[in-house]
């Protein structure tokens, strides 16, 4: 096996660095937990990263809060040194107010608000057929 | 899909036996390229999702936007990160440090120099010391050698000296006829009877 430090790996590989998220406790079935990480990109998910940036729980708790945490100068750092994103952490950093918020987010949020105002209206209009039936009925 | 799987997770596939021969991992997408299709699924067209061109418009004006401000966003963190390296180098502190850290190093190298020199001084006493004790040792060991020739030689004189006084109590060859002769004429008796209170009586019956 080869093992090549940093640079060597850096260059070798053309890897970058991400941002993203790692999941953690294996030990426990059905109770993920992510950790906000950087890592090399061709690490495996849970493999060695270089340090960790925060974590993320993705089980709401007894306040019904998902409970996310951010280091954001080392997330400075670490974007200032180039690293890339990945979606979720994009996704989590802008709904935190660090970045603006992730376009999809509002899209997602936008098809969620049409899909509840359609099933409202489609229940709306149920509801009144059923009285004028119940009214016919009477 | 099928993924080969060494470690704590071996145990759990082989509870669930599987008929190839190398273990296998149930992974999602399990199914394999030559595994038929579900019956369930047997008439099914995946069909991608519809695009809606409004949202289409409006999403990708979204992009564009945060786009931008993220690249903006990029561009501030590296000169951030640059400045910093900048005035780690070159700023203010870093001269006062560097000359602090010199004139550290510099009194612990004078401070070490003393401390060669002082075990130096005091490496050259014990050497010298040791020296003199190798000489004197030496010295003495010459002695006692002389000391055990001597001794030796005065020994061996003396046996001789022993020698030269019993040879003249030899029998020779002309002395042998005479000897003989006396040895016959004396005969010695070495019987002797003696008393437990340790009275010696030497007369016997001569034969």
């Amino acid at each position: 096996m080869v093992h090549l430090s940093s640079h060597l790996l850096k260059k070798y590989h053309n890897g970058y660095v991400v941002i993203r998220l790692a999941l953690a406790g294996h030990k426990q079935a059905n109770r993920p937990f992510y950790r906000i990480v950087a890592a090399h990109n061709k690490r495996s998910r849970d493999g060695k990263y270089i340090e960790q940036l925060g974590s993320f729980d993705p089980l709401p708790n007894i306040y019904n809060e998902k409970l996310v945490g951010f280091n954001f100068d080392r997330i400075k750092y670490w974007i200032g040194c180039g690293a890339h994103l990945t979606k979720p952490v994009a996704k989590l950093l802008g709904l935190s107010g660090f970045f603006p918020l992730h376009p999809m987010t509002v899209t997602e949020a936008e098809r969620r608000r049409a899909q509840a105002k359609l099933a409202e209206t489609a229940a709306g209009t149920e509801d009144p057929q059923q009285e004028e039936q119940k009214q016919a009925d009477v | 899909m099928f993924q080969v799987i060494g470690g704590r997770s071996v145990q759990a596939a082989r509870l669930l036996a599987p008929r190839s021969a190398v273990l296998v991992e149930a992974v999602r997408g399990r199914k394999s390229r030559s595994d038929p299709v579900a019956k369930s699924k047997e008439g099914r067209i995946k069909v991608p999702v519809s695009v809606d061109p409004v949202e289409m418009v409006v999403l990708k004006e979204r992009y564009s936007e945060y786009k931008l401000i993220m690249r903006a966003l990029r561009m501030e963190f590296k000169e951030g990160v640059l400045r910093k390296k900048y005035e780690e180098e070159m700023g203010s502190q870093a001269e006062l440090r560097a000359r602090q850290e010199e004139e550290e190093h510099r009194a612990l190298m004078d401070w070490n120099n003393q401390e060669n020199l002082r075990i130096l001084k005091a490496r050259i006493i014990r050497i010298q010391q040791e020296e003199e004790e190798a000489e004197r040792k030496k010295m003495e060991a010459a002695i006692q050698r002389e000391q055990e020739q001597q001794e030796f030689i005065r020994q061996k004189e003396e046996e001789i000296l022993k020698l030269q006084e019993e040879a003249k109590n030899f029998v020779t060859l002309e002395n042998l006829d005479q000897r003989i002769e006396e040895a016959l004429d004396n005969p010695k008796n070495y019987n002797f009877a003696i008393d437990k209170e340790g009275k010696v009586v030497k007369r016997t019956v001569l034969q």
